[in-house]
């Protein structure tokens, strides 16, 4: 852009000066000017670093090692009654970790889903903007993590859903807190016919 | 989209490594466009933008599989071990 306008303005310029020898002054219609903002904001959103929303690893392409690694990466048949820390895997306290870009919220439930503890970037006292950071979704995740551990739930098994800043931090979060995670699922709400959506935004 | 829960999209962590196993999730689910889909509905794509990205999105594919014959092309060996000491 700055090239442009620069030499556009020197045009104009150079023509404002050729006027003023042979005749009185007029009003100049410039009609790029608009296109300078519009290329500017551009450039702006091109230069900001990209937004974090928690999926480290999403774009990277790592030749497969799983193949050769003895360990077992996924769930099959047996795994529900797989014993960890002495409580079969489906009776495993679960912690749910809703997120979005502007906050947190970790709520910790036994195995049938009834709601035991629940926390939020909000409730931990960031407000507005500051809720939707990973720092915030992480002190979050400690601070339940703690309360979990009191109730004598150390193993849990983590559902994650959604996408925002706090989707890694909040994971990692419960770990500090002293949490035992043993899985970690996915759980957004993808459709291919969804509803239609509400409109774009316009930045 | 409806699914097993604690059995599809789940993976375990080892050695604590829970980073290990977020990256894990996440390449998945991004290689198999969830996320994707999921970006794009959160708002409501106008029929002329889904117009422009499917047209985007073949001319890319055209151009990656060419490209990729290419690479096959240039990189192709005529020998009997094609990489001799790397097996």
């Amino acid at each position: 852009m700055s090239m442009k306008t620069t030499v556009l303005a020197g045009f104009h310029y150079m023509r404002q000066c050729a006027h003023y020898a042979i005749a009185p002054r007029n009003s100049y219609l410039h009609t790029s000017a608009f296109l300078a903002k519009a290329e500017d904001r551009k450039e702006m959103l091109a230069s900001l670093p990209a937004k974090d929303e928690g999926t480290i690893g999403e774009k990277s392409v790592d030749i497969d090692t799983l193949i050769t690694r003895k360990e077992k990466f996924f769930p099959d048949a047996s795994t529900a009654t797989q014993l960890f820390n002495g409580i079969p895997f489906n009776e495993l306290p679960i912690c749910n970790i809703r997120v979005s870009p502007n906050n947190t919220i970790i709520s910790v439930t036994d195995y049938k889903g009834v709601p035991r503890l629940i926390r939020s970037c909000g409730i931990e006292g960031f407000k507005n903007t500051r809720k939707g950071t990973n720092i915030a979704a992480q002190a979050t995740a400690v601070s339940i993590s703690a309360k979990a551990v009191e109730l004598g739930w150390k193993t849990v098994r983590v559902k994650v859903r959604g996408l925002g800043p706090g989707r890694m931090s909040a994971i990692k979060g419960l770990q500090v807190g002293g949490l035992n995670i043993v899985s970690i699922t996915d759980n957004t709400p993808v459709s291919w016919n969804p509803p239609r959506p509400r409109k774009q935004r316009s930045l | 989209m409806r699914h097993a829960q604690f059995l599809a999209r789940t993976v375990f962590v080892h050695n604590n490594n829970v980073e290990e196993a977020c990256r894990l999730l996440n390449r998945i689910l991004g290689k198999e466009e969830i996320f994707d889909q999921f970006r794009r509905t959160r708002f409501y794509e106008k029929p002329f933008q889904v117009r422009r990205r499917v047209n985007f999105e073949k001319c890319k594919a055209i151009y990656n599989e060419d490209m990729n014959r290419k690479i096959q092309f240039v990189l192709r060996k005529n020998r009997v071990e094609p990489f001799p000491g790397c097996s």
